[in-house]
């Protein structure tokens, strides 16, 4: 059967023909297509298997390592920095292996488009010694992800495949294989060296991964390069990169001028026989293009000190390498006569929380509490554009709202500035994430700190997941709800008030009563905010809708406080009248706007 | 064939996509595609290069696409840019063709088949029969063959 399949869902196709199933990982773009993709296959095909959302990529490691154990074919999902999360179960999994084989699949994110790092993951699999196959097409994902999880199983070892946004985010019509259900058994034999070892048998768990890590350089197709085009200046490359300069070979005729020579599994990389290919091609000027960092060129540096690259300059320490910035740099190297051209950007578009979001409402009611007096540590996820609002002074990484909220407050209390607020907001997924950690140490060392927990009830930036607060799954399987106010109450918060998010009374009255609690205690005060996410079908629907929300002409003075303080991109001011109006083509007559005029001007009928 | 599709969320520019891709499979034609999603989720635009029957990547460059399908007017000037010969291949969504949908239709969405007519009558890769083929698997066939027949006209 052909479909026309996104990176992402092709290797959900891969792994579960090549027999996956066991499939866990957490929401991050560019990665979260390939579990929804696993959980729709699973329904339409009739497919016994495990896949599903887990709390976090650190647990979702552990899971998938566990299975991989019982003999079942695994695969971990992630964006890059879901990596750094799950390192801890990452590098020990390498060592002990995966008798089933487990398959991490890492999504990176050159840009960045949508993350906070623009690393490259291919240097955690160098790090870890397992295998990194590197996909340049959603073809290639697609086989790729069978290669991988029968290599892994193999040696027992994890395999990553390692895609970035291009490859994930691009469609090709793709020739799948049959999907059937498998008659399979879980079965873990039991070794305590192995399984449990001690660091004594570490150590020879180490020497078993370099021998695994050794024979898998050498190993056909996975070793083998592909040589493409006859031209006398050689291009070693791999990934997406590769798809970009094949392009343009082809697009400008350089079939005599370029030679490509590409490479699928990065790492383990035998540079010997890299080595002896590119002399026999001898080619008079060699360069290594690969999106990332300089994984190949370094490894080939030591063997071959002429190469060019970004070690040498040529190619740029940072940034994607879209296919114009791959072209400038042949420009630059006087191969290729990129015509210049000036290069047209879209008419510019602020990103900004959706028309009716409950999250705006509540940043809006902080600042009506707190204006500029207070610290806010935001969190990662659609409110992090509480930024907009003047309502966000830090965003880091999954969690560290709360931490940092924490720091700031240990800091000011010790060092003489007792009053001063820390306003930390958090997602319900991210909290679930690891904010949890976080506020359990707030609680047990007395920081007074303001949790706001802005609670849409998904994971709304990623595409709207299932979070753990939900009773089913994607494919409306049946799960345990886990009630937020439960798990605050169980920590021993004194101060907790749950509001709806569209009540900016309650929600003003609830922040100035944490005001006075935490100005006069040592423990933490939390807030829920909580309303549907109008972003889903379901929210949207069940939401306040009233027949008209306007703007009275007569009554607006221009004075823009509702454009900059309440900042809903529904609102926009008329430069010739001078006054604001409503977009009807993206408002959603929620009427939370009404609140922040000052002047009584913006109106709702019922 | 390169193309580009430019819409705003929520508007149907990646189905449009997957109409036309689905019309290169039935053909036999390779078809790659590449998206781009702003990070405004609403009313945010969303931007799909195509490659049919050519390239390994989906991504098409300024000034070399064949035809630029814009269902945003707000998007005329950035498509344009993408022509390889800004006399020929744009093809826009009117406020007149959005206003012909909602009023024979009933809903704004039908426009993307009114487009994909007037995207099958300027090129010859592909005929009238090869889109009502896909268009057949839609519930909604008989609305999106009208609002396509529109756009032929």
């Amino acid at each position: 059967m052909k479909l026309f399949l996104s990176g992402n869902e092709a290797i959900a196709f891969g792994l579960i023909e090549a027999g996956a199933r066991f499939i866990v990982g957490y929401p991050g773009t560019p990665s979260s297509e390939v579990i929804p993709t696993a959980m729709e296959i699973k329904k339409r095909f009739g497919i016994r298997g495990y896949f599903d959302w887990s709390v976090n990529e650190k647990v979702a490691f552990e899971e998938a390592t566990a299975a991989s154990y019982a003999q079942i074919g695994s695969a971990v999902v992630m964006k890059q920095v879901g990596l750094n999360v799950a390192m801890d179960p990452f590098m020990n999994t390498a060592m002990t292996g995966a008798p089933g084989g487990l398959v991490v699949v890492v999504a990176d994110d050159p840009g960045p488009h949508s993350s906070q790092t623009e690393q490259d993951s291919r240097f955690l699999a160098f790090f870890a010694k397992i295998p990194v196959l590197e996909p340049s097409t959603p073809q290639e994902a697609y086989e790729f992800s069978k290669k991988a999880l029968s290599l892994s199983r193999n040696f027992e070892i994890p395999v990553m495949i390692r895609s970035t946004t291009r490859v994930s985010h691009s469609r090709e019509d793709i020739e799948v294989g049959d999907l059937a259900d498998l008659q399979i058994e879980p079965h873990f034999v039991k070794d305590v060296d192995r399984f449990a070892a001690t660091p004594h048998f570490r150590l020879i768990l180490h020497k078993k991964l370099n021998e695994k890590i050794e024979k898998i350089k050498g190993l056909e197709w996975f070793s083998d390069f592909e040589e493409y085009f006859e031209g006398d200046v050689l291009i070693v490359t791999s990934g997406v990169s590769f798809a970009y300069l094949y392009d343009i070979v082809k697009d400008n005729n350089l079939e005599n001028r370029i030679k490509l020579l590409r490479i699928k599994m990065p790492y383990p990389l035998d540079v010997e026989k890299l080595k002896k290919a590119i002399d026999k091609i001898g080619s008079k000027r060699i360069f290594v293009i690969e999106e990332g960092y300089p994984i190949l060129e370094m490894q080939l540096k030591t063997k071959m000190p002429v190469i060019e690259g970004r070690l040498s300059g040529l190619v740029p320490n940072e940034g994607e390498l879209t296919i114009d910035k791959i072209g400038e740099i042949l420009s630059k190297a006087g191969i290729l006569n990129q015509k210049s051209y000036d290069f047209v950007a879209p008419p510019f578009k602020r990103p900004s929380l959706c028309p009716g979001c409950g999250h705006r409402s509540a940043f809006f009611a902080i600042k009506q509490v707190f204006r500029n007096s207070a610290i806010y540590t935001g969190d990662i996820g659609c409110y992090t554009l509480g930024l907009n609002l003047g309502a966000v002074d830090t965003v880091h990484c999954m969690g560290a709202s709360v931490s940092f909220a924490f720091g700031f407050d240990k800091v000011y209390s010790l060092f003489g500035k007792n009053d001063q607020i820390v306003v930390a907001t958090i997602g319900d997924s991210t909290f679930f994430h690891s904010g949890i950690p976080a506020l359990i140490d707030a609680v047990h060392n007395n920081s007074k700190l303001i949790l706001v927990i802005l609670d849409n009830t998904t994971v709304a930036m990623t595409g709207n997941q299932t979070t753990p607060a939900n009773d089913h799954n994607q494919i409306g399987e049946e799960t345990k709800p886990i009630e937020i106010e439960g798990v605050i109450k169980a920590l021993g918060v004194d101060f907790l008030r749950i509001r709806d998010a569209y009540d900016m009374d309650g929600m003003i009255e609830d922040l100035k009563s944490a005001k006075d609690f935490v100005l006069n205690s040592k423990s933490p005060a939390v807030l829920i905010f909580r309303h549907p996410c109008v972003y889903s079908g379901e929210g949207l629907k069940s939401n306040v809708r009233f027949k008209d929300v306007y703007v009275d002409e007569n009554l607006c003075t221009g004075c823009k406080v509702c454009v900059k303080q309440f900042e809903c991109p529904s609102l926009i001011f008329d430069e010739n009248k001078k006054k604001v109006f409503i977009d009807v083509a993206t408002c959603i007559k929620c009427g939370q706007c009404v609140k922040s005029c000052p002047f009584d001007a913006i109106k709702v009928e019922q | 064939m390169k193309l580009v599709i430019l819409g705003v969320g929520g508007m149907g520019a990646i189905s449009l996509s997957k109409i036309i891709a689905q019309m290169s499979i039935i053909k036999g034609l390779s078809v790659r595609s590449s998206e781009i999603h702003g990070m405004a989720k609403k009313g945010g635009l969303v931007e799909v290069q195509m490659k049919i029957g050519e390239g390994k990547s989906g991504v098409v460059l300024q000034k070399t696409a064949d035809f630029v399908l814009v269902l945003d007017e707000a998007y005329l000037e950035y498509g344009e840019a993408f022509l390889k010969d800004k006399s020929f291949g744009l093809i826009a969504l009117t406020g007149e063709d959005k206003r012909w949908v909602v009023e024979n239709l009933g809903d704004v969405r039908f426009a993307n088949a009114l487009v994909l007519g007037k995207f099958v009558k300027q090129q010859d890769l592909f005929t009238k029969d090869d889109a009502i083929k896909v268009l057949k698997g839609f519930k909604t066939f008989e609305k999106n063959r009208i609002a396509f027949e529109r756009g032929l006209v």
